[in-house]
């Protein structure tokens, strides 16, 4: 069990660390504008920008936070931000995520299964080239080519379209990885063994192989959970839906740095949150996961 | 070049021919491009064909995609050589540290470098590193947690076989270990790496560009398709989209194909 608590306490200290480097990173940025003429900014919007942010002040990195867990705005302009808003643009972005997963494990099935067809055709080729189109495919491309056709509709058709154009590349890595792995234990001596003591075929496949293909699955959550949500982010852009990838590119473009501080370490948290599940399930459905650590 | 796997050699014959294409067709011939171009003009910019834009792209797309997937190979490189010759504490850390990089997402750390990048070189502070050079800094400073573990394992594995051993236990220092023994041994499996992170630094960038974000001229294909995606959406967006999504395909095919090939490639024997 030590081992599984020092890898969770290697994820949580990782908050904290996005937390002040992205503080400290964005309080030594000097302020200025685009161009020449405007370079230097007025002494209002100087002081704003320091008492947004802390600057000069002890403990000043606790400031963002301060700010938002009071329920004031984030932020020097009437683009910030406030906590609750916030939490509700999450929770959006997370809901496209949560659409995405379903879709992205469709893709995995069906892409494993594929894989395993061809592999023993002429089409061998294509399962190596579809993941490479998937790859190669950034987000945006597929978000592009679906956008005229749903961007206006609403009744959640722009969500859906979101997860689905998300959740090909996850589904196809995703597919990949499951396919391989199984294909691997499929070939084992342990295999042949059950079949041949006269256990059925789907038996065969519940209790022996699928145990051993989950940790390869669980490795893939983390990764995959990351382009599923930083995925979102450009499909949320084209689609035009005001979740937490528009607040994120916004503050970025509007240089609404408090935002950004905020905004990167609630990130960085819920891909922690992400991981920690992860390590659980991976202790509960993994046996040598519980003896290492025994 | 005999002992190239094939679809190695397929995927550099890409990859070579690409940049060749677009150096040809996008940098010294575009009149040429401009006249015979199929696609027609661009919707957002009826000065230039969509076919100049899309080459155009392609070039940046590579150049930047080489310059940073060099860049990042070689600080992993040297961050994985500096944690084997410390060892203890030394590596430990560097490993966390490489875990804190990897697990966050490549996408809006580089947003976040490009802001504090663009707000540095507005108050002229970043020493003559323009858009260019300010993209492959955000992107090797994000990209060299990947090569930089495999690196450190493979250099692991390595410092396992006999010869090492051998020499170690003549007396052989680890930096003349490191520079006669493991580097030629290492030196496929780092074009490898450095062919993994072409395509990942390639889409990064064009993700990002697409938001807008970086300011490179001349644009990249992400920024081409970022710079007026609504126009894009509503006048002919598969005319435009189309061809460059083609070309990133083939770009990142050709690196992957590469890149799996040479590290599945079995070694050479004694």
């Amino acid at each position: 069990m030590s081992a599984v608590t020092q890898r969770l306490a290697r994820q949580l200290v990782l908050v904290p660390v996005v937390a002040v480097a992205s503080y400290f990173l964005m309080a030594a940025l000097p302020l200025t504008t685009e161009t020449d003429a405007k370079r230097q900014v007025s002494k209002e919007l100087a002081a704003s920008y320091q008492r947004d942010l802390g600057i000069g002040e002890p403990l000043g990195f606790l400031r963002p936070w301060e700010k938002l867990f009071r329920g004031e705005r984030l932020g020097t302009s009437a683009q910030g931000i406030t906590g609750d808003e916030l939490l509700l643009k999450l929770s959006g972005s997370v809901g496209v995520g949560l659409m995405a997963l379903p879709l992205a494990l469709a893709w995995a099935l069906g892409f494993a299964l594929l894989r395993t067809r061809w592999r023993k055709g002429r089409w061998a080729a294509l399962g190596d080239a579809v993941p490479a189109v998937a790859f190669g495919t950034p987000v945006f491309i597929p978000a592009l080519l679906l956008a005229p056709a749903v961007v206006e509709r609403g009744n959640m058709l722009p969500e859906l379209c979101a997860a689905l154009v998300t959740s090909v590349w996850p589904g196809i890595f995703l597919g990949t990885l499951v396919g391989d792995s199984l294909e691997t234990e499929l070939s084992r001596d342990y295999v042949r063994t059950a079949l041949g003591k006269g256990l059925a075929q789907g038996t065969v496949l519940r209790r022996h192989v699928l145990p051993n293909v989950w940790p390869a699955l669980l490795d893939a959550v983390g990764p995959v959970a990351t382009s599923l949500l930083a995925g979102s982010f450009a499909a949320e852009r084209v689609f035009g839906l005001p979740y937490f990838g528009q607040l994120y590119v916004l503050a970025v473009l509007n240089k609404q740095v408090a935002v950004v501080v905020v905004a990167t370490t609630t990130f960085a948290s819920l891909l922690v949150i992400v991981s920690l599940a992860v390590e659980v399930l991976r202790y509960v459905v993994d046996p040598r996961s519980r003896e290492a650590t025994a | 070049m005999s002992r190239i796997p094939p679809r190695a050699r397929f995927g550099l014959v890409l990859l070579v021919g690409l940049g060749l294409l677009s150096l040809v067709a996008g940098r010294l011939f575009p009149e040429v491009l401009s006249s015979t171009c199929p696609l027609g003009m661009d919707p957002t910019r009826p000065d230039r064909t969509v076919c100049e834009l899309a080459f155009g792209g392609l070039w940046v797309s590579l150049a930047v995609g080489l310059a940073a997937g060099a860049l990042s190979t070689l600080i992993g490189l040297t961050v994985a050589a500096v944690a084997r010759l410390s060892g203890g504490t030394v590596e430990q850390l560097l490993l966390r540290a490489v875990d804190a990089v990897f697990a966050l997402p490549d996408v809006l750390v580089v947003m976040v470098l490009q802001l504090a990048g663009q707000s540095l070189s507005d108050a002229g502070q970043v020493g003559g590193l323009g858009p260019f050079g300010l993209m492959v800094a955000s992107l090797a400073l994000v990209g060299w947690a990947g090569p930089a573990r495999m690196f450190r394992n493979r250099l692991a594995t390595l410092e396992a076989q006999e010869y090492v051993a051998a020499a170690r236990a003549l007396g052989g220092s680890g930096a003349h270990l490191l520079r006669v023994h493991l580097w030629p041994a290492l030196r496929p499996f780092a074009l490898a790496v450095f062919l993994s992170r072409l395509p990942a630094a390639i889409l990064t960038e064009s993700t990002v560009s697409f938001f807008g974000i970086a300011r490179m001229e001349p644009m990249s294909l992400g920024r081409y398709l970022g710079t007026s995606y609504a126009a894009l959406i509503y006048e002919g967006g598969g005319r435009v989209v189309l061809p460059a999504w083609a070309l990133l395909v083939l770009l990142v095919l050709g690196a992957s194909l590469a890149s799996q090939a040479l590290s599945a490639a079995p070694r050479r024997p004694a």
